[in-house]
């Protein structure tokens, strides 16, 4: 079949899908009528394809087989999990296959914080209408619950929040639906740590949906970690809002699923807006890592940095698609890209492509982006002082990826996540003891 | 403890060693002197194991075993050290998790177990002491952002920790300005010992006021041209490479 009319009746099977369970699906998350109108709105437009220049690395071939109706989160005792160590001062916040589990978490009081759910969170603010954004359109459509932060007031310390999503289900008993909403108001600050796992070895579909809106003034830090298991396709779509003089740390590291698609799209909305957007993805076996990032600066004097660093080992695909608009409004925009692959296998596959759309003078765009290989001299050294070419190797992918990891300021996460990192590049004790 | 016979080295095709022969006894230090392209950085190169130098003819034995069939790593555990003409700068990896990795690969490689992490800290401290080396360097990436005279004391940092049984030095002396070049000579004068070798691959005769070479080859063309004591790089100092090229042509 071609790749058009399997996707006809995929678009019509969500259609029909929908339809059997829509009477089922809580209003309070989103309404009825906004679940039409996501439903509608992806029939008009269609599921994408890797004809579509911004899918061309994407593995779509899961959406085929994928169930839609949410999967019925049976939930689980608290044991049943391997949870990751608690990281001190936050509340953590536990959702399995997108539905909130009281008994897992274990949340906080922080001043100014409020996190909601169960089936009480807002609809998100903004439908985005970004192609790239409209596999959202099936979270908006499908929703189970939102995480709804929402952080108010200029506090000394700010808020902290973990957020972990478990995918339990198999791709044939539905999809897992994650779905969070942000809201930081003026001059307040958060630190959002959001986690997505798997538990057990089962092919979950998930489909991640988060908005983010920073306040003028406001502060978030995010880190978003992809783990989830080694047979999960894993959608996501992010979408963020900064108003004028807001502050955006979104760092990412991406190392679990078989086939990812993370799209991120933040408008720099109010003048002298702040963004630092920096991804990690690590590619093995089979493995398919696809971002695509858009940031639209659409306010005067706001500064975006990013930073990609993604290897692709065995015959893993790992793609990063970064690009910056600069609108007619934009003047004294400052951008930088700095978008680095490495590939560490002959059937691995890099792609990385900066972007810049200008339509405004007087902007500081600079990018810069390469994929290569190992250093053959950096490697010769290391051999020469004794250490094997396989640990030799591993260190320099390690050392890649610390442009990224080096970024992260909570020194616990910063461990766990290097001890993910150094289990995904090799089970050899060799490198952890650096950690 | 080396010996080399008649080796003959290409590089892209280019015959750059044509019958190199030089034997290093145990406990000597031997400075290997040439002008630009006689071949010094490739002996050097060679001897440590890197990849794109084709052996076209010859053999070089290291403590009785052909050193050509082993690995770069080998080599390394074996004793086999090479102080570069440009380290690399390797963002990243840690300078004394590289030391502690290089270390522990040797010993391992001895059957011995894996060295304790306080007592190598204090090791290492002190040997950063005698290259005149902050500590802060410890915690940096190897290399990264080192002057060139930096780069060259972590070169001879690094072989102070793991004590090589064979040492070889390419223009370990470049770029260096006197008072480092004091440090660097001072480094290396503290390895001499009657159970160890030294190869200096050196293009100025300066290096050798510091550390006395018991004997001094010239290399020309990719040959020994001429063999002598420390009075032949005097002797080259006054009278240039012109005098051996001169010979040898």
């Amino acid at each position: 079949m071609t790749e058009s009319r399997t996707n006809a009746a995929t678009s019509r099977r969500v259609a029909d899908e929908y339809a059997a369970v829509r009477e089922s699906l809580p209003a309070g998350v989103v309404s009825r009528e906004r679940r039409q109108e996501a439903i509608e709105a992806l029939a008009a437009r269609g599921l994408p394809t890797t004809r579509d220049e911004n899918w061309r690395y994407t593995n779509l071939r899961p959406l085929e087989k994928a169930r839609f109706a949410p999967a019925a989160a049976d939930l689980p005792q608290p044991s049943g999990f391997g949870l990751p160590a608690k990281l001190d001062g936050f509340a953590r916040y536990v959702f399995v296959d997108g539905v909130f589990a009281e008994q897992l978490s274990s949340p906080e009081r922080q001043t100014g914080l409020t996190v909601r759910s169960p089936q009480r969170g807002r609809p998100l603010p903004v439908l985005d209408s970004l192609p790239e954004a409209r596999l959202a359109l099936l979270n908006e459509a499908f929703a189970t619950d939102t995480a709804t932060i929402q952080v108010t007031g200029a506090t000394g310390e700010p808020a902290r929040v973990e957020l972990i999503f478990i995918a339990l289900a198999g791709a044939d008993a539905g999809t897992s639906y994650p779905r969070v909403q942000v809201s930081l108001e003026p001059a307040s600050r958060l630190v959002l740590v959001e986690r997505h796992v798997s538990a057990g070895a089962g092919a979950n579909f998930v489909n991640c949906a988060v908005n983010v809106e920073v306040g003028r003034g406001a502060h978030l830090t995010h880190y978003r970690l992809q783990q989830a298991g080694a047979r999960a396709t894993w959608i996501d779509t992010l979408s963020a809002v900064l108003a004028a003089d807001a502050r955006y740390g979104l760092l990412a590291v991406n190392t679990g699923a078989l086939s990812a698609r993370s799209t991120t799209h933040v408008q720099m909305a109010g003048a002298g807006a702040e963004l630092t957007l920096s991804v990690a993805a690590l590619g093995d076996r089979q493995q398919v890592q696809d971002n695509f990032a858009l940031v639209e600066h659409i306010a005067p004097r706001a500064r975006t940095e990013q930073s990609f660093r993604g290897i692709a080992s065995g015959r893993a695909r790992v793609a990063f698609n970064g690009k910056i608009a600069v609108r007619e409004a934009a003047s004294g925009t400052d951008s930088r890209q700095s978008l680095r692959g490495l590939l560490a296998g002959p059937e691995a596959e890099i792609d990385v492509r900066p972007q810049l759309e200008i339509y405004t003078d007087e902007v500081r765009c600079s990018h810069g982006a390469t994929a290569g290989k190992l250093d053959d001299d950096m490697l010769f050294y290391l051999l020469s002082r004794g250490l094997s070419p396989e640990v030799a190797q591993r260190l320099l992918k390690w050392a890649f990826l610390e442009d990224v990891v080096s970024r992260i300021e909570l020194p616990a996460l910063r461990r766990q996540i290097e001890h993910d990192l150094a289990g995904q590049m090799a089970d050899a004790a060799s490198l952890k003891e650096l950690l | 403890m080396l010996k080399i016979e008649d080796l003959h080295v290409r590089v892209d095709g280019k015959e750059i060693l044509k019958g190199l022969t030089l034997t290093v006894p145990t406990g000597e230090v031997h400075a290997v002197m040439g002008p630009n392209g006689s071949g010094k950085s490739t002996l050097a190169n060679v001897l440590a194991g890197r990849p794109g130098y084709e052996i076209t003819a010859g053999c070089v034995t290291f403590q009785g075993r052909d050193l050509l069939a082993l690995a770069p790593q080998e080599r390394a555990r074996e004793g086999v050290f090479l102080g570069f003409q440009y380290p690399v700068e390797i963002p990243g990896v840690n300078n004394v998790y590289l030391l502690k990795a290089a270390v522990n690969a040797a010993r391992k490689h001895r059957g011995l177990e894996e060295v304790d992490a306080f007592e190598f800290l204090t090791l290492v401290k002190e040997k950063m002491r005698l290259m005149r080396m902050e500590d802060s360097m410890l915690s940096r990436g190897v290399n990264e952002g080192f002057s060139g005279g930096e780069k060259k004391r972590n070169e001879i940092l690094q072989m102070l920790v793991l004590e090589p049984r064979l040492a070889i030095l390419d223009e370990t002396d470049s770029g260096l300005d006197i008072d480092a070049l004091k440090i660097v000579a001072h480094g290396v004068n503290t390895l001499r010992s009657p159970e160890r070798s030294l190869v200096l691959v050196t293009h100025y005769q300066r290096l050798l006021d510091h550390i006395v070479p018991d004997h001094v080859h010239v290399l020309v063309k990719g040959r020994i041209a001429r063999s002598g004591d420390k009075s032949l790089a005097l002797e080259l100092e006054r009278r240039g490479y012109d005098w051996v090229t001169g010979e040898a042509a």
